[in-house]
């Protein structure tokens, strides 16, 4: 087994680590801080994986659907790391921990990660910059629909006052959690143009067509989502269910398209 | 040298004995002085509260020294004997007990409140600085502050709201964060809707709307908070920025009601409201809960939560004792 797979299966335990080690504190009542550290540590083990692949590739490893997930699960893991402790939201690793642990066991799954994978030949730098901004776009977007999970949950408790759980104790305030969604979104949103846009610009092949027609369609689904919220306005539940189902419906999308 | 302690409180003396006894925080220090004098004591401090008055003496004789500082308090305060009844007292390791229960906010009249910890660190600091305390008393309160804190960080006796306010404040912090860029609005400018206002600003919160029928009495309550009047005919304009909504009138039916609240939440933008109801009866049509972003609180689920957060705290009360006991165990105290 290479290097490159070594970094991911430390990198899934960490974070497999992060989310017990908070599930355990939240339902003692406490906060879980050291998620963060755990998350860190999966972080730099996830950033190995990237690199050892990218060597073998020499070009961005986002071929194939084992190395979109790792990745996908590296900018997730990115962008808690850098809203998580802005927003004084530690229950976020709590939430987004056992997603990562997710995304990297489907790229584990034999078969899904390729043994020493070939280089990329003739690649185009507007087809990487398409895979790379429509990733990172992904893993914010993640992010948005984990925040969009924890409003659910803490507007269920409120709404039905069942207020004595260590959860509720933990989870940062409503208005908190829908601004972190909403600048996900936004920032979720941002990337995915600059993604579409370096794909119409990229060579296309007759595959790469419908996938293009996809990311657009998730694209708009998106704006309007964003564009809803800033113009009429949205209900919390409504605005997090809208995040929590975009970003499943695009998964399912893209896993057949 | 013995420790001793004598003292009246919320539970052995009405106010109007309470407040025969009680020293400002400004005499604390001087009161200390005199203490030592009164009882022929080597060291004093004195502890006053609101609800509590206590005398802390390291003498030779313990019970000489109550004697002495019972009969020449009454004296010095023109009180006649009868008061002796409203006092305890406490000897050795009973007074150092009882000190540190004190410190813990474990013989409060709000069972872990955690005021009661300063209050105490004044005194002594007070008695401190005015030369009034020495070996004994200064280890013991040294201890009792380090049991204090110990007390709060290893049990739950300081968590959760056991007042209706507090609990519709936190309730208001879970939804809105810092209360800072909120902004109130109450309905009927009776008493708990003052105290519940009055904590909501304590926290932060912006502004603050007063509707009340009598317009007068809206525009002297929002005086006192230094909030804005709202003729009682307009609260639904106003709903439309508010974030909470306070409701105490005397009405006989519901005042708020589904449509209204429906009305205003396109201008809102559908964001978070939060309403407390805590008129009898209820002035807040329970449909209102119902709205998505509507989150409604009435007055039996409030105090439902203070008293399952004082239900907790008395649990808590054991497992105080133990920690105290064992820290002071620890301690080798002259007359101990």
């Amino acid at each position: 087994m290479g290097m490159d797979r070594w970094f991911l299966i430390a990198a899934t335990l960490l974070a497999f680590i992060g989310a017990v080690w908070g599930m355990i504190s939240v339902h003692q009542g406490h906060r879980s801080r050291l998620t963060m550290f755990w998350m860190v540590a999966a972080f730099i083990f996830q950033l190995g994986f990237l690199y050892a692949r990218g060597q073998m590739r020499a070009a961005c490893p986002l071929v194939g659907t084992g190395e979109i997930l790792a990745f996908l699960a590296w900018s997730l893991t990115l962008f808690y790391l850098l809203v998580g402790p802005a927003y004084q939201i530690s229950l976020l690793g709590v939430f987004t921990a056992p997603v990562v642990v997710l995304f990297q066991l489907f790229a584990l799954v034999p078969g899904k990660l390729v043994e020493n994978p070939p280089r990329v030949i003739g690649g185009n730098p507007w087809h990487e910059t398409h895979s790379a901004m429509s990733v990172l776009a992904y893993g914010a977007l993640a992010l948005a629909a984990v925040a969009g999970v924890m409003f659910l949950v803490l507007d269920k408790q409120l709404k039905d006052q069942h207020l004595k759980s260590g959860l509720f104790r933990n989870l940062p305030p409503v208005r908190e959690l829908l601004i972190s969604l909403e600048r996900l979104l936004w920032l979720g949103g941002g990337l995915l143009t600059i993604g579409i846009i370096a794909g119409f610009l990229m060579p296309r092949t007759t595959q790469a067509i419908g996938h293009l027609v996809a990311a657009v369609a998730v694209w708009v689904s998106y704006v309007l989502l964003v564009g809803l919220k800033a113009v009429r306005g949205l209900t919390g539940r409504r605005l997090s269910l809208s995040a929590v189902a975009l970003f499943i419906l695009s998964l399912v999308v893209f896993a057949f398209v | 040298m013995e420790l001793l302690c004598l003292g009246l409180n919320h539970r052995t003396a009405p106010v109007e004995v309470r407040e025969r006894f009680a020293v400002g925080t400004a005499s604390l220090g001087k009161a200390a002085n005199d203490l030592v004098l009164l009882a022929e004591a080597t060291e004093g401090v004195v502890i006053s509260t609101c609800n509590r008055t206590e005398f802390y003496l390291a003498a030779v004789n313990a019970q000489a020294a109550f004697e002495r500082i019972e009969t020449r308090l009454a004296e010095k305060i023109q009180v006649d004997s009868s008061v002796s009844a409203h006092f305890y007292r406490k000897e050795k390791i009973d007074a150092a007990m009882h000190l540190c229960r004190v410190v813990s906010g474990l013989d409060s009249m709000m069972l872990g409140e955690t005021e009661i910890f300063g209050q105490v660190k004044y005194a002594y600091g007070a008695a401190l600085d005015a030369g009034a305390t020495g070996a004994v008393l200064n280890k013991i309160f040294q201890r009792a502050f380090s049991v204090g804190k110990k007390v709060r960080t290893e049990t739950s006796i300081q968590e959760g709201s056991t007042s209706v306010g507090n609990v519709a404040v936190d309730l208001a912090e879970k939804i809105f964060g810092h209360l800072k860029n909120s902004e109130v609005m109450i309905l009927g400018a009776g008493e708990m809707s003052r105290i519940t206002a009055q904590s909501l600003v304590s926290r932060g919160a912006r502004s603050i709307f007063v509707a009340n029928r009598s317009f007068d009495r809206a525009e002297e309550l929002a005086k006192e908070m230094g909030g804005s009047a709202v003729r009682y005919d307009e609260w639904q304009r106003v709903l439309e920025r508010v974030d909470v909504v306070i409701s105490s009138t005397g009405s006989p039916h519901a005042i708020v009601h589904r449509a209204d609240v429906e009305k205003a939440r396109r201008a809102r933008k559908y964001r978070p409201l939060f309403f407390i109801d805590i008129a009898v009866p209820r002035d807040i049509d329970p449909g209102v809960g119902e709205i998505e972003e509507v989150y409604l609180y009435d007055i039996d689920t409030l105090e439902q939560l203070a008293e399952e957060a004082r239900a907790r705290r008395l649990l808590q009360i054991e497992e105080c004792e133990r920690i105290i006991l064992h820290e002071l165990e620890k301690l080798n105290l002259p007359g101990m």
